[in-house]
């Protein structure tokens, strides 16, 4: 499979790469560190006056923290470096040079860039998840733990899908970098379980910007809430969202090739 | 008879470009309605190219250059025309036939930066499934042939613009391309990079017999490596032939600069007065009468300043064109 | 003085041009500075509610008369400079405002303000909104208004000058993020955006009480909920004043300090 071999030398470049950069690695400790800090202070107040969030008890909010944490690494690790490429590529005239070469470009231009510190979110949040799931006392059975897998995996390809899609509309909007950004700016809403939040804003979190199948589904696999109808759910849209995104960056290849000079 | 390498048939590309006016008002109603206009950039060309040429395209900035190599690299879609190389047509951009084309632009990175250009390679190496052995024959003629061996290990960031350059080119050609594309080249290096680039050029045409199609502001870049040229002007072609013909117009004048006091003097007996603008005086005569008309105008006026230079290639492009209107 | 208002309304007018066509970083702003009290508001009312009608003084409808209030006070006194910075030290751009005789924050300061004037009403009816959802409780004194009008631009000036020295942490340090992400943090927590300050520690409300983050935030909207005496009112008035002045001279300070390295290094 010559892609995978493609994409394991993208990804021992990557590293090669920042390497060199040996410092980045203990400044994103620190901020990751904050972040964490930050979000288990923010638990600690509210806490403080309750033990009960719309029916989760502390340490299954901490393990949903864990998830945000983790998801959020992975999305930083595999799926923005890639997009936000994808956009500069457009920009700059450099994604030319990916369109030349004989391999798929969705696929090259994904996989092309991956921030490798943020792997240490990814630890940190399984370390945070870890420390819930071992505080709540609770063993996570096979079923529950694939089940969380699972959701994991779908609520990544529902991620790169959407993330897809946004990067993909600078084949139509010029200024487009701070797209990406909505996503982040609604990510944090993800910290809290959803289901804290009025329905419009429920349906805000899971079908427009989904942050919910990031975060809170694959936690509620965890802690022993996930229905079949969501699992089910999670899965037909992830698979929707994969190859209707594939679609909306063809035509917008298409475009590219039409109208560039 | 060889069927051409390429083979271009009345190529036309046209695409559309929204203006705005400055002023509040302007931006409000560009909210509402964007004018549009539509630019040809290439109006319909043709040439073919059979295995094994090497062809320089020249032409001004804007002549419709690198849009004419964006159609054959699959880059873009011809508005109308009939473009097919190695008998593919580019846009459909097949995987058989983006494996045999490279393209190479001047002064454009498609090295990683911070790691050597090694590594780089061997991402060409996945992309393109290269064969181990073809791979490290090819990149032991390449790097014998570029001087590349010191090059190989360094982070590219330390590298200079002209070895850069050197290992850029390298990393296009490893797959050993049936067609190359390469787009100026030779842009912003030193005269001894550029000459350097352009045996390695020359060589690899002879080596591998690789259709090569080289577009470049520089004069130099052709004469050394194109029998044929092409030349495209407002995105016609204007020229197709041996470059001795073109040659010999263009080496047919040269152009003094003078910088007199005097801003209303007439020169016209010295040559053809081209421009004059606050006493400075740009003049056209003929190569062989350079030295006899600069030594006239030196003993003839106050000289304060003047300049013997090759004509630009924007002149050679008008001259042809008035040449090609007669 | 009248350069002065010349060059404002000159900020106004690019600003004005160029926001439009900056459409959708408008919105995506818009939608973070929603989001997070919106978020903060449905959580501290799903405590309030549990906990039979409310938290540490403040009713579920109090609360959301709070995160509403806040905001819009967020909104008003919010910058994004110091991300500005990093990008015009990088890109050379700093060289230019350098060069003229006017000092650059009063063309950050322009720009700021004409951005707001076009996202304000927008965000008021947001506000708006979220009031018909939530049914927020406020309770402003008469003299609270008017007061209001003096906190919130103390307010605004203490919150820009502050994030303006912050901006300049980018003549020392490439790592702006991380620096930015420290005072945004401490931002969270000591002026009132996760919580009303009342709701802390007795040591922290301390503390944010001699930080300038309080008086950024936390003060105005207090105020604006009729939660402050008259006493408490008029001293926080000062303090924003002490801040405003305390600010300045740092401001030369930094400024200064990273103008002389910034020219030392080549700019």
């Amino acid at each position: 499979m010559s892609y995978l071999r493609m994409l394991g030398v993208f990804l021992r470049v990557s590293i090669m790469g920042e390497m060199a950069y040996r410092v980045n690695f203990f400044v994103q400790l620190f901020q990751s560190l904050l972040e964490l800090g930050t979000a288990i202070a923010g638990l600690a107040v509210i806490f403080s006056y309750t033990d009960s969030l719309g029916g989760w008890r502390p340490d299954e909010v901490l393990a949903l923290v864990g998830v945000y944490i983790l998801v959020g690494g992975m999305i930083g690790f595999a799926i923005q470096p890639g997009m936000s490429l994808l956009i500069e590529s457009v920009r700059d005239g450099m994604l030319d040079f990916t369109l030349v070469k004989p391999v798929d470009a969705q696929v090259m231009i994904s996989v092309q860039q991956v921030e490798i510190w943020k792997l240490i979110d990814i630890v940190l949040g399984l370390a945070v998840l870890g420390v819930a799931l071992a505080r709540l006392g609770e063993h996570v059975g096979g079923g529950q733990a694939a089940a969380f897998v699972a959701m994991l995996l779908a609520g990544a390809v529902i991620i790169y899908s959407f993330w897809l899609v946004l990067a993909t509309l600078s084949f139509w909007f010029v200024r487009v970098e701070n797209i990406l950004e909505i996503f982040n700016s609604m990510y944090q809403a993800g910290r809290w379980p959803i289901s804290l939040y009025p329905g419009w804003l429920r349906f805000i979190l899971s079908f427009i910007v989904p942050v919910a199948f990031a975060v809170t589904v694959p936690a509620e696999a965890l802690t022993g809430r996930l229905t079949a109808g969501t699992l089910l759910g999670a899965v037909a849209l992830a698979v929707v969202l994969f190859v209707g995104s594939r679609l909306f960056w063809l035509i917008g290849l298409r475009r590219y090739s039409g109208t560039s000079a | 008879m060889t069927s051409p390498a390429i083979h271009i048939q009345g190529l036309r590309k046209t695409y559309v470009v929204s203006e705005r006016e400055a002023g509040v008002k302007a931006t409000l109603q560009s909210l509402v309605h964007r004018n549009t206009e539509e630019v040809p950039a290439v109006d319909g060309i043709s040439f073919d190219l059979e295995p094994g040429e090497v062809v320089g395209f020249l032409g001004p900035n804007g002549a419709g250059k690198t849009t004419t190599l964006k159609c054959l690299s699959g880059l873009l879609h011809p508005t109308a025309g009939e473009v097919t190389v190695l008998g593919y047509h580019p846009w459909k951009r097949g995987k058989a036939f983006l494996r045999q084309i490279t393209l190479v632009m001047g002064q454009r990175n498609q090295l990683v930066w911070d790691i050597p250009p090694l590594d780089s390679f061997e991402l060409n190496r996945a992309i393109y499934r290269i064969p181990l052995s073809d791979y490290r024959r090819m990149l032991d003629e390449l790097t014998e042939l570029l001087d590349l061996g010191p090059l190989l290990r360094k982070p590219v960031r330390n590298l200079s613009l002209g070895e850069r350059m050197k290992c850029e080119i390298a990393a296009a050609l490893l797959h050993r391309p049936q067609v190359v594309f390469l787009d100026e080249p030779t842009i912003g290096l030193d005269v001894t990079m550029q000459r350097r680039i352009r045996s390695f050029i020359a060589e690899y045409n002879r080596r591998f017999g690789a259709t090569v199609l080289l577009t470049s502001h520089y004069m130099a870049d052709v004469v050394a490596l194109c029998r044929r040229v092409v030349v495209i002007h407002h995105g016609r072609l204007l020229f197709d032939g041996e470059l001795s013909r073109l040659v010999q117009d263009f080496t047919a004048h040269k152009t003094i600069v003078v910088q007199l006091e005097d801003t209303r003097a007439n020169l016209r007996s010295y040559g053809d007065v081209i421009s004059q603008d606050e006493g400075q005086y740009t003049l056209r005569v003929p190569k062989a009468d350079t030295a006899r008309i600069t030594g006239r105008l030196l003993a003839d006026l106050p000289v304060i300043d003047l300049l013997v230079e090759d004509p630009p290639i924007e002149e050679v492009i008008e001259v042809v064109f008035a040449q090609e209107l007669r | 003085m009248s350069d002065l208002a010349a060059l404002y309304l000159q900020q106004f007018k690019t600003t004005f041009a160029s926001m439009l066509q900056y459409r959708a970083s408008l919105v995506i702003w818009m939608i973070g500075h929603v989001l997070e009290p919106l978020v903060y508001l449905i959580v501290w009312s799903t405590v309030s509610v549990s906990v039979g009608g409310a938290v540490g003084g403040y009713s579920t409808q109090q609360f959301a008369g709070y995160f509403i209030v806040l905001m819009l006070v967020n909104h008003v006194t919010f910058a994004w400079i110091m991300w500005e910075y990093e990008y015009r030290i990088r890109e050379g751009t700093l060289s230019a405002a350098l060069l003229k005789p006017v000092h650059p924050i009063h063309a950050d300061i322009a720009d700021n303000v004409s951005s707001k004037l076009i996202t304000l009403p927008l965000m008021l009816l947001i506000a708006g909104g979220l009031a018909t959802l939530f049914h927020p409780q406020l309770a402003p004194q008469w003299w609270a208004m008017v007061a209001a009008v003096p906190a919130l631009f103390l307010a605004f000036l203490v919150r820009f000058l502050v994030e303006w020295c912050l901006a300049q942490a980018a003549f020392w340090t490439t790592r702006v993020t991380a620096v930015n992400q420290v005072y945004f943090v401490l931002l969270l927590f000591l002026s009132g955006q996760i919580a009303p300050l009342t709701l802390f520690p007795h040591a922290i409300q301390v503390a944010a009480a001699f930080l300038p983050f309080r008086w950024m935030i936390g003060f105005p909207v207090e105020l604006l909920l009729g939660r402050l005496s008259l006493t408490e009112t008029l001293v926080g008035l000062g303090a924003q004043a002490v801040w405003v002045v305390v600010c300045y001279f740092l401001l030369k300070v930094v400024w200064n300090a990273g103008v002389r390295i910034y020219t030392a290094v080549g700019a």
